[in-house]
């Protein structure tokens, strides 16, 4: 039985548009399970980012709820769901989540001095080399390529060993084969490591190595089944 | 911390820009708090060596101690639970009667009149003042008098012998002369049959008992009535104040701006879950550091600019206040920096993420 990471249930987010109420997202169930790297798509507006931060715990959801890793997450006070989202869950951003006045293995270090932890070197080592930026851990960003910048964030978002990761448009400034190296590396990881990974994307191509598919229209989330 | 320190190892020109303005204002501040309490010790330090309570002078002398004539009666009657000093207070201007010609030695300084067994007389020259012999000040040295000296005193026959050297004998910034009160009294009241008069008391302890029309001060009142010595203290006081206040902005400013152009950084750390008070705490960390970088330099500054000015500026240095204005500096540079939390409060976690 695999095990479930992160749950919505019957979740709906009305927005207030002057005196009337928009509903963003409609009535929605999801659940990822461990393992799983699940693909997100839909035209801009129809609510996948509300989506994605309902998921995060970035925004409150108007009715339901949200579990992370079987506990309830969306109820928690803001600075309770800021310290659960530090520990559970690793982001990977279009623009990627690299600080510019840090070399890369600096990222890494920032965690251990933010939650006062010695860290795990062997780790670290270990995850530079899966995802083949050894050579570019005492470099900053603004001197990496576009894929090894991504390749990086990937290894900053991995490296707390988070159950879910949240990956939003991260090839969107890459080329195709960039992009697949990039997705594929993801993939990989997800699979080896247990985690889940969920991605919203423009770029069709990546969603082959996906495991599931959603799409989002209108605020109605439903799975393409191939 | 880590962010901080990092950030300002991989930007070192924008932060020395920075740290520049704060190291430029906080020697300016330093030097301006030394020359300010240089000036007011000029002004102050014959009084100071008085070490005593309080002084008397007449009422008519409307604060002007020169002014103030007091009586053999008003010593008598005048009772304290301590010790009590007559003192003959005059200005004069010097020459040295052995310059050639043509070089102005010309000095304006004061003359003390005091008696031998007052206890306002000098500690560090232990001469008998007597006829013209005297104890002058030690700024004299710097205008070349020795021991054994004459001094001549401008529109008076009087040449004065200098017996001894006092250190910190200045009063409101000119050179003390000590003389006996008989040869004060006789150089005030150009005579050699003088009245008996001179123009205070000083007070070392409590007074007990007065009578007549006298006015009684303490020594720090009495410095306040010093001709020009609160309007410069004052002055020195706000520049000095108002320096501090314009680093705090000048920081905050600097601060503020480099928060609100990391805004999307800052956004990315709230969207995975670092604390505002992580952040907050980095932005505060640093604007200390700046400042902490800048006022050491500007000390230091100041330290060596004191080495080769002293001789020509009065700067004095005086730890408790550098330590204040340090202080002063530390906490308003941290109310500059408050700014910059409130906007790291105000980032919005959700912007970092599109869709």
């Amino acid at each position: 039985m695999k095990k479930i990471l992160i749950e919505m249930k019957n979740v709906t987010k009305d927005f207030l548009q002057g005196e009337n109420v928009i509903r963003a997202l409609k009535p929605t169930n999801f659940i990822a399970y461990e393992g799983e790297m699940i693909g997100i798509v839909g035209p801009s507006g129809s609510g996948k980012s509300t989506f994605l931060t309902i998921l995060g715990g970035l925004q409150k959801p108007t009715t339901g709820q949200v579990l992370l890793d079987g506990k309830p997450f969306s109820e928690l006070p803001v600075k309770e769901k800021s310290k659960v989202r530090l520990k559970e869950i690793g982001f990977i951003l279009q623009a990627s989540n690299l600080i510019p006045f840090l070399t890369v293995k600096e990222q890494l270090v920032l965690y251990n001095k933010i939650m006062r932890s010695k860290g795990n070197k062997d780790w670290m080592d270990e995850l530079f080399e899966k995802l083949g930026v050894e050579k570019l851990k005492d470099k900053y960003p603004n001197e990496l390529s576009g894929g090894e910048r991504q390749r990086s964030a990937i290894a900053k978002a991995l490296y707390h060993n988070p159950n879910v990761v949240f990956a939003d448009e991260p090839t969107a400034s890459l080329d195709t084969n960039k992009a697949f190296e990039v997705v594929k590396l993801l993939a990989k990881e997800t699979k080896e490591q247990k985690k889940a990974t969920i991605m919203v994307t423009h770029d069709e191509r990546m969603l082959d190595f996906c495991d599931k598919v959603y799409v989002i229209v209108d605020g109605t989330l439903s799975e393409r089944v191939n | 911390m880590f962010l901080a320190l990092k950030e300002l190892k991989h930007a070192k020109q924008k932060f020395a820009l920075i740290i520049s303005v704060v190291v430029l204002v906080s020697y300016l501040v330093y030097f301006l708090t030394a020359l300010a309490y240089g000036l007011a010790s000029s002004y102050t330090n014959a009084v100071n060596k008085w070490d005593s309570e309080s002084l008397i002078m007449t009422v008519d002398a409307n604060d002007n101690l020169m002014m103030s004539f007091m009586t053999e009666t008003d010593y008598n009657n005048t009772t304290v639970n301590g010790d009590k000093a007559k003192l003959g207070l005059f200005p004069a201007v010097i020459k040295n009667p052995q310059a050639v010609e043509n070089i102005d030695t010309r000095l304006n300084i004061y003359l003390f009149g005091i008696e031998n067994n007052s206890f306002i007389k000098p500690k560090d020259s232990n001469e008998t003042l007597i006829d013209n012999k005297v104890i002058v000040s030690d700024e004299l040295k710097k205008n070349g008098y020795q021991i054994g000296d004459m001094i001549a005193i401008s529109g008076s026959d009087l040449e004065l012998e200098i017996m001894g050297f006092s250190e910190k004998a200045t009063y409101q910034t000119a050179p003390v002369i000590y003389m006996a009160l008989s040869t004060w009294q006789s150089h005030r009241f150009s005579t050699n049959t003088p009245p008996d008069l001179f123009s205070g008391l000083i007070i070392r302890g409590d007074i007990s008992n007065i009578k007549g029309e006298l006015a009684t001060y303490t020594i720090d009142e009495y410095i306040l009535t010093l001709p020009g010595y609160t309007a410069q203290v004052l002055t020195f006081t706000i520049m000095i104040v108002f320096l501090i206040i314009i680093v705090a902005f000048v920081l905050g400013i600097f601060v503020y701006v480099l928060t609100i152009q990391k805004t999307s950084i800052f956004g990315v750390m709230k969207a995975q879950g670092v604390s505002n008070g992580y952040i907050a705490g980095s932005v505060i960390i640093q604007t200390l550091f700046l400042v902490a970088i800048g006022i050491i330099t500007g000390l230091i500054l100041t330290e060596i600019t004191a080495l080769f000015l002293s001789d020509i500026v009065p700067l004095a240095r005086n730890i408790l206040f550098y330590i204040i204005i340090t202080f002063a500096f530390f906490l308003f540079a941290l109310f500059g920096g408050l700014f910059s939390v409130s906007a790291v409060l105000k980032i919005d976690p959700l912007k970092a993420i599109g869709g």
